[in-house]
């Protein structure tokens, strides 16, 4: 494609992670990646230069939320998001329908688009694939994704397979009113629910548009975790080599180091920063809750590894002090969590490079969890060749399997 | 570390000749060479008078983390915190928290940081002080704060300058018109600050609150007190809970001046605004804080006002309206030519939308600016004492923002007190209520 140019330059020789360099129009960014979400075009009390010095390569604006406020006239205007909000790397923008199925609860989809009541003026409206594509036109991101039927990852029966066949119609008219072919790229959506049958058949059919770079959709919705990442996995065998996957919606540190294992080589979640606003820290080992009395006279920064402006200036016990207080505390707290994303996918990045990445990965889980290690987790690492439960030539580290799908609580 | 003010001299054309009354020009100079053994010796810090001492929020200033705030030039190297920020709960053992406030708060070795106990921008107190204690609301309930337990605690955070406890008097209080209430408070604050005077370790500078509220007899005995303590090394003027016209206020303020040491630096909390500034070096304040910006910032505003120089430059009002229909398609600057961080990256219609969709970032941006624009009018102050102008320039300055009936242009601290925290959202829930009128 000639918006984007996507090059595999490591190979993991144990699992099917990859390291690569995407060339998109505003930036050469690198993945595995980790994309913070900026709803509204700005990433939570943000600037664009400190997202730069935390070397974020690529951001998330949402569609629906960006088409109503300020809406695509002023953002045409204005020269694109880009330009508004003074961020000249990488961006992506979602199709919308997530959003307006998940927010709004009066949606209705018909072979059309779509169907939701306005809630400004209770008006009944149509979100279109024209629409979506055209909207991202106007804010102009580097990464486009089609509107897609979204079903709940819980939903079965006959519908998800309705879902699949009509998100791939929805391709064939998003690729048509596509305007801007060579300044941005459309990426068709992986559905099919939990199905394998289905997944297969929309990965297959997908692949014949040749896309610039596939999405891997309709997951992390609160399904079982062994579900999911056979989901992915099974996505990842069919979509191609040499184009970039993303996994939408996924950011928790485990899955972004299965999912790399993987080989998904994107990713975009709003925990990391929606959770900083209620005091809560990112570290390996799982999540620090400022807020609680035990940080009180605690002098350690949230992460003595970690090298962003807050853990270089702040203790727990300042941190405990102002988070949920003041503006600046929930600042302090997103600055980490970005930072704590963005160094976990340069250190899977450079573990790829280096080639040792089965040994990152020993070392990763045995730092969240433990001993015990969930057994999705597990499962997902041993179908791409790295046994957590065999004790290594080294450390003898050796997990013991259980059947949480999260962890109750840090591993401290 | 040591601190000494340098007052240059008489300014001629303003106040009398020894500096008593009137505007005057100082510099502030810190020094830290020796503090701790082995340590090279660093440069020293110095702070140009009339001038603010940076106003912050649980150490930090508002909105703006150490790495953009940072982005700001040509602020004065001086920051107050008050205690009251780290009393809503148990008060953490400081001991234990490395190496004093300026280590805690991420505050930069060089700077001057002042100790202070009760946040300017709060004028309503209800916590009631005894004999012993300094009572203070808190998120977490009353807290008590005893001379004793302040002395320990300023002690572990080794500011550079502390303010001591002092009994402030709350209007309207019954009490008041007999002068019983104001007695009190100044042997209270009088025995206060005799207490943490003999119960410290820590050296740092004293800056005491003048007492005497309404009452001038009072005024001259916690004046002379004062006057005749080496340990005090400057003054406060804390009367923000007085409920009387700022003028009146000054009155009071000039009255104490007049028989305090003239050698010593006068900060006056509450007189942050524009025109309160102005006023209150003209009587010959040396430092207030940078709480009116923070003001300005809460109400979705950008400072525009201008002090000397081009009269015709901006309108009358001070600041524009970001919230305003018109700023909706707006891709000019904040103020045109500004050289701010925001200015130089961002325009009304980002700032404007941020506001309507109540990110957080546009108080960010609106407080860079505003600070932005707060130093440049203490640098065009200064510039104008110098010359021996200020009076001049001041009643240029009334003329264009203010009439007969106050300055309407610089009200946005008396709106910040009835606000309540969390800015955005409020706002937006005020303009949501009056538009529906
Ligand atoms: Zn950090
Ligand atoms: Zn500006």
């Amino acid at each position: 494609s000639p918006a984007l140019k996507f090059e595999v330059f490591s190979r993991c020789s144990t699992t099917k992670a990859r390291a690569s360099k995407m060339h998109l129009p505003h930036y050469t960014a690198h993945t595995p990646m980790f994309m913070p979400v900026g709803t509204m075009g700005s990433i939570k009390g943000i600037t664009t230069r400190q997202l730069e010095t935390l070397d974020c390569h690529v951001i998330l604006g949402n569609t629906y939320h960006l088409g109503s406020r300020p809406g695509p006239e002023l953002l045409e205007k204005a020269g694109g998001l880009h330009k508004f909000m003074a961020w000249d790397r990488g961006m992506l923008t979602d199709s919308g329908g997530f959003q307006m199925v998940s927010l709004l609860k009066l949606a209705n989809i018909t072979e059309e688009g779509v169907e939701f009541e306005n809630p400004h003026d209770g008006k009944v409206m149509m979100l279109t694939p024209e629409m979506s594509i055209g909207l991202q036109n106007a804010i102009g991101a580097d990464i486009m994704m089609q509107l897609d039927d979204v079903v709940s990852s819980l939903t079965t029966g006959p519908r998800v397979e309705e879902a699949m066949w009509r998100s791939v119609r929805w391709l064939d008219r998003s690729m048509k009113a596509h305007k801007r072919p060579t300044e941005q790229n459309l990426f068709p959506i992986v559905q099919g629910g939990l199905d394998p049958r289905l997944r297969t058949l929309s990965a297959t059919e997908l692949i014949k548009r040749n896309a610039p770079g596939y999405a891997i959709g309709g997951l992390s919705g609160g399904e079982a975790k062994g579900a999911f990442w056979r989901m992915v996995s099974l996505s990842t065998d069919i979509l191609p080599t040499n184009k970039p996957r993303y996994c939408m919606g996924v950011g928790y540190a485990e899955d972004l180091v299965v999912c790399s294992a993987l080989g998904v080589d994107m990713y975009d979640c709003v925990f990391p920063t929606r959770t900083a606003r209620f005091g809560n820290a990112l570290v390996r080992t799982g999540s620090l809750a400022l807020k609680q009395g035990r940080f009180k006279d605690d002098q350690e920064p949230i992460d003595r590894d970690c090298d962003c402006p807050t853990c270089r200036t702040y203790s727990r016990a300042y941190l405990h002090t102002t988070v949920t207080k003041d503006t600046t505390g929930c600042h302090l707290i997103t600055v980490h969590n970005i930072a704590f994303q963005m160094r976990l996918m340069r250190d899977i990045r450079r573990a790829v490079i280096e080639d040792r990445f089965p040994e990152f990965i020993r070392d990763f889980m045995q730092t969240r969890f433990g001993k015990t290690v969930p057994r999705w987790v597990v499962e997902a690492l041993q179908s791409v060749g790295v046994d957590l439960t065999v004790a290594d030539e080294k450390g003898g580290y050796a997990a013991t399997v259980i059947d949480d799908d999260f962890q109750k609580a840090p591993n401290v | 570390m040591t601190l000494r003010f340098e007052l240059k001299g008489a300014i001629s054309g303003a106040g009398d000749a020894s500096g008593t009354t009137g505007a005057r020009m100082g510099r502030l100079v810190l020094s830290r060479d020796g503090d701790q053994a082995g340590s090279a010796a660093t440069a020293d810090t110095s702070i140009d008078t009339p001038n603010y001492l940076k106003y912050t929020r649980h150490g930090l200033q508002p909105h703006m983390v150490r790495e953009v705030a940072a982005e700001l030039e040509g602020m004065p190297a001086a920051t107050r915190v008050q205690l009251e920020d780290f009393l809503a709960d148990e008060l953490p053992d400081y001991g234990k928290l490395g190496d004093g406030m300026h280590e805690f708060i991420g505050l930069d070795r060089s700077e001057l940081l002042v100790l202070d106990t009760l946040d300017p921008t709060v004028p309503g107190r209800t916590a009631k002080s005894s004999n012993t204690f300094m009572g203070i609301d808190s998120e977490g309930g009353t807290r008590r704060l005893t001379a004793e337990v302040f002395a320990r605690v300023a002690d572990q955070l080794k500011p550079d300058v502390v303010v001591p406890l002092a009994d402030y008097v709350e209007e309207p209080h019954p009490s008041l018109t007999q002068g019983k209430r104001i007695s009190k408070s100044v042997s209270r604050s009088c025995k206060w600050l005799e207490e943490y005077l003999s119960k410290r370790k820590h050296a740092a500078a004293v800056f005491a609150p003048v007492m005497g509220s309404h009452s001038t007899g009072l005024r001259d005995i916690s004046a002379k007190m004062l006057a005749g303590l080496d340990e005090v090394a400057g003054y406060v003027f804390n009367d923000v809970s007085l409920d009387v016209a700022f003028e009146k206020k000054l009155q009071l303020v000039e009255h104490s001046l007049e028989r305090l040491d003239a050698s010593k630096p006068r900060y006056m909390a509450g007189a942050s605004a524009p025109d309160s500034a102005i006023r209150a070096i003209l009587r010959g304040i040396d430092l207030v804080d940078s709480s009116y910006p923070y003001a300005v910032t809460e109400q979705g505003f950008a400072s525009t006002y201008v002090f000397g120089g081009d009269s015709a430059a901006t309108g009358s009002a001070g600041h524009v309206d970001l919230w305003q229909e018109s700023m909706f398609s707006d891709f000019g600057p904040l103020v045109e030519g500004c050289s701010c961080y925001t200015c130089r990256t961002h325009h009304r219609a980002y700032i404007h939308h941020l506001l309507m969709t109540k990110e957080m970032l546009s108080t960010v941006l609106l407080q860079m600016h505003n600070m932005h624009w707060y130093q440049r009018f203490f640098a065009a102050v200064r510039e104008s004492v110098g010359r021996g102008r200020l009076q001049q320039d001041a009643e240029r300055f009334f003329e264009r923002y203010c009439s007969d009936a106050g300055c309407a242009a610089f009200g946005e601290l008396e709106t910040l007190g009835k606000q309540e925290s969390s800015p955005t959202t409020k706002i937006q829930r005020k303009r949501h209520a009056e538009q529906a009128q």
